[in-house]
């Protein structure tokens, strides 16, 4: 590597130490044989940059090992429990090799600067970094195959975007607890009705002790088919709670012709002895939720829609309000019209700064502050977002303002056209293409903005979808991603369509 | 007649462009302004249509003091007066035909002018304009779509739209190759035979110069340093070459078909 080397402007002076003394220095304080070599911006850089990559190590180790006190503990218990941290240990150890290798090089041949060290730092930081990150690509791989369910969901959301009217469907068989004289009738199939029949009509409760009930043998017709029914109990005194099976709610499936078949054991319930009734009557039903009617549109899907529209509009207003407001800021942030006397000049920079400023700032941020002030909801997106516009936009319009060519304003004033004349005719055909370009361009950011701005309660689809990414409702979110995906798609092709056509 | 009278021009910076230039044009002259770059030339004519407000002195022109007009007087007196420019000044972006209309802007009312409002007469003379300088079917592309010899002949269009009684060429055809420049230098010399127009034109190239000039001014450092007929430059010697182009200017090819900017001072 030390070989890899560029010819330097100059020859170096010869060093003040000899090579194996500077490799010394290098090795006790980094960068020091560098500088008695006489390279001294190579030996600063190259302490610096080792006392940055120490002071990362030794904050890194710390954080490792928090619980351990001396350093020689934090030490040996951070390489013990990070591998990656023993990497950037080694490749730190080298690195000192190698800072004095290259002193070594510097002070004996003057005339050749080799950047294998430079490579080794930059490599150290890299090592570093990827500390720092947490990057784990084996977790990113291991953990894929559970990504899976949730992902499928977002990508194919639209199961989520149809839905029918649901519609409960119970049918009832009376139980006589205990058996005493005429147990009630069985119940008769008829018509399509959904029927329940029980068998026997009577029966005895399982007991605390675990003595198990009666069993019953349930029949169910006209079901609506495939779809789960669950098995329930209503006790006499109205309350309903379901029927379990070895500790499983009990939930049989109907055949195609809407029929089914299970056999249950009468459960435990303890109920207030009561007075001189011979006998209670229990009742056993299959509940069904099935759906009926036509399919509509869901109203997730609606919502999706609704607030899809509320975020071009927050995009559009956004846009509109900068536009409007940018085009006076402009003139007064355009040099060539502002350099004709010192006041103009001392407003041109402070216009400037003043952009320079807002624009700095995310417009995320900005969104944030505006919800703060006009609470949550779309219009403190707009007013997030009609600001960064006013700055971005102010900015690129006064820089098309400063580059048009005065040749065509003479011209038109030598035709003895009137001060308004000059401006239409020659100053703004030169000004009308690059602003439509602006404008277009930063239309197109206001949308893509506003897609996220939500997120921090500026309205629009990303609040929705930040909503249902906490609920977990991935089908929901997938519809959001789709449809703000498909906007984008479509706004990037309208706004290189007219891009094309003006400018 | 144009007379210009002790004209001096201090630019805010300080520069001292012109110093004291006086001469007179008659009606119908070809007049050519040579000199070096920097000589002041520019500054010259467009101090006569007052692009450029002069510091001092005055210019004269058919009785009227040019450097006095303000207003709708000045725009009158613009709009009789064509110009040409080196980088031909056209509104790159608009059409051709837009472009030699706006040279009647100082004949349209403004709230017409402001919605593109010709008169029919104005857009037939426009294409007829086109049509004489041989690019009619050009009209209707964007100006900067022309090559440049096309794109000065849009800029002569515009000034003779403005039914001129002079033009002033500041260095019309330097930007153009020798073949070109004579075909533009030849529709200035045809609007002043033919149609009896005063021109004003500053010229680099001394063959140009020697072809169509009647009458040579000589600008050196701002001040008018020689003064001569088309005869005159000719017959010029040395010494006055030099007086114009200063003591290192070398003459090339004995003057008749030299080119002047190769024997600018310093520049090569
Ligand atoms: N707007 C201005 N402000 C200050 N000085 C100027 C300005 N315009 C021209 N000058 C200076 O005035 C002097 C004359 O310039 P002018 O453009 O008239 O010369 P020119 O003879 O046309 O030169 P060229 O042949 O290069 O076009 C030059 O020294 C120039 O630097
Ligand atoms: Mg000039």
């Amino acid at each position: 590597m030390s070989k890899i080397g560029h010819q330097p402007e100059g020859v170096r002076p010869p060093s003040l130490v000899p090579p194996p003394l500077a490799a010394l220095f290098s090795l006790l304080i980094p960068g020091l044989g560098q500088v008695l070599a006489r390279s001294i911006r190579r030996g600063l850089i190259i302490f610096f940059s080792y006392i940055t990559i120490l002071g990362l190590m030794i904050w890194r180790f710390r954080l490792a090992a928090p619980r351990d006190t001396g350093w020689l503990n934090i030490f040996k218990k951070a390489l013990k429990l990070d591998n990656l941290l023993l990497s950037a240990t080694i490749l730190f150890a080298l690195l000192l090799l190698w800072i004095a290798w290259d002193a070594y090089q510097i002070a004996r041949h003057r005339e050749r600067t080799p950047v294998g060290v430079f490579f080794m730092i930059i490599l150290v930081f890299f090592a570093l970094g990827w500390q720092i990150g947490q990057i784990d690509l084996v977790a990113m791989v291991a953990q894929m195959d559970e990504a899976g369910p949730p992902l499928a969901r977002v990508l194919w959301p639209w199961e989520k975007a149809i839905e029918r009217e649901e519609e409960t469907v119970q049918a009832f068989a009376d139980i006589q607890v205990p058996c005493v004289g005429e147990p009630p009738a069985v119940n008769q199939v008829s018509g399509d009705e959904p029927t329940l029949v029980a068998t026997p009509t009577c029966g005895e409760l399982s007991t605390q002790g675990g003595e198990p009930g009666t069993t019953l043998h349930l029949e169910g017709y006209n079901f609506s088919p495939d779809n789960p029914v669950a098995i329930k109990w209503k006790d006499p005194l109205g309350n309903v709670f379901r029927q379990r099976q070895s500790g499983e709610y009990v939930v049989v499936t109907p055949d195609a012709d809407g029929h089914f078949a299970i056999d249950i054991v009468m459960p435990y319930r303890l109920l207030p002895p009561s007075a001189d009734e011979p006998f209670y009557i229990w009742k056993v039903f299959g509940e069904q939720v099935a759906s009926v009617g036509p399919a509509h549109l869901s109203k997730d899907f609606k919502l999706v829609v609704e607030k899809m529209i509320e975020t071009i509009f927050i995009g559009m207003m956004a846009t509109f309000f900068g536009v409007i407001l940018a085009v006076p800021v402009s003139f007064i942030a355009a040099r060539n019209l502002m350099s004709a006397s010192p006041i103009t000049l001392v407003i041109y920079y402070l216009m400037r700064g003043i952009l320079n400023v807002i624009r700095s700032i995310e417009p995320l941020i900005w969104a944030i502050i505006a919800v703060i002030v006009v609470g949550l909801g779309p219009f403190a997106g707009i007013l997030a977002l009609t600001l960064h516009s006013i700055a971005a936009l102010g900015k690129l319009y006064s820089e098309a303002i400063e580059s048009i060519d005065p040749g065509p304003i003479e011209a038109i004033q030598a035709t003895g056209a009137t001060w308004l004349q000059t401006v239409v005719y020659a100053v703004i055909p030169q000004i009308i293409p690059p602003f439509v370009s602006f404008t277009i361009y930063r239309w197109d950011i206001n949308i893509r903005m506003s897609t996220v701005i939500g997120f921090v309660g500026g309205g629009g689809i990303g609040f929705l979808l930040a909503q249902y990414i906490r609920l977990l409702d991935y089908r929901s979110a997938g519809m959001a991603v789709w449809f703000i995906a498909i906007t984008v798609a479509i706004l990037d092709y309208v706004s290189a369509e007219i891009r094309a056509r003006f400018v | 007649m144009l007379e210009v009278r002790h004209l001096t021009k201090v630019y805010d910076d300080g520069t001292v462009a012109l110093k004291d230039v006086s001469f007179t044009v008659e009606d119908g002259e070809f007049l050519v302004v040579i000199g070096l770059s920097g000589s002041g030339k520019s500054t010259l004519l467009r101090c006569i249509n007052r692009l450029i407000d002069p510091t001092e002195g005055e210019i004269i022109w058919n009785g009227v003091d040019i450097t006095k007009l303000q207003g709708e007087e000045l725009r009158k007196m613009r709009r009789q007066i064509g110009m040409i420019f080196q980088h031909f000044n056209l509104v790159r972006r608009s059409t051709v035909i837009t472009n030699v209309l706006s040279g009647r802007l100082g004949y349209t009312p403004q709230w017409k002018s402001l919605f593109g409002q010709f008169t029919r007469e104005d857009k037939e003379k426009a294409m007829q304009a086109l049509r004489r300088l041989g690019i009619e079917d050009q009209a209707h592309k964007l100006a900067r779509e022309l090559s440049g010899g096309q794109q000065q002949r849009v800029g002569v269009a515009r000034a003779l739209m403005q039914e001129p009684k002079m033009i002033l060429a500041d260095e019309p055809v330097a930007s153009l190759d020798p073949v070109l420049a004579h075909s533009i230098m030849q529709y200035l010399e045809m609007l002043n035979q033919e149609d009896g127009l005063t021109v004003i034109c500053s010229l680099h190239y001394l063959d140009l110069v020697q072809r169509y000039a009647t009458r040579v001014i000589g600008l050196r450092d701002g001040r008018l340093v020689y003064q001569g007929s088309r005869e005159d430059i000719r017959a010029m010697t040395d010494e006055e070459f030099k007086n114009i182009y200063g003591e290192e200017a070398e003459r090339v090819s004995g003057g008749l078909q030299g080119e002047l900017q190769s024997t600018r001072g310093g520049e090569a």
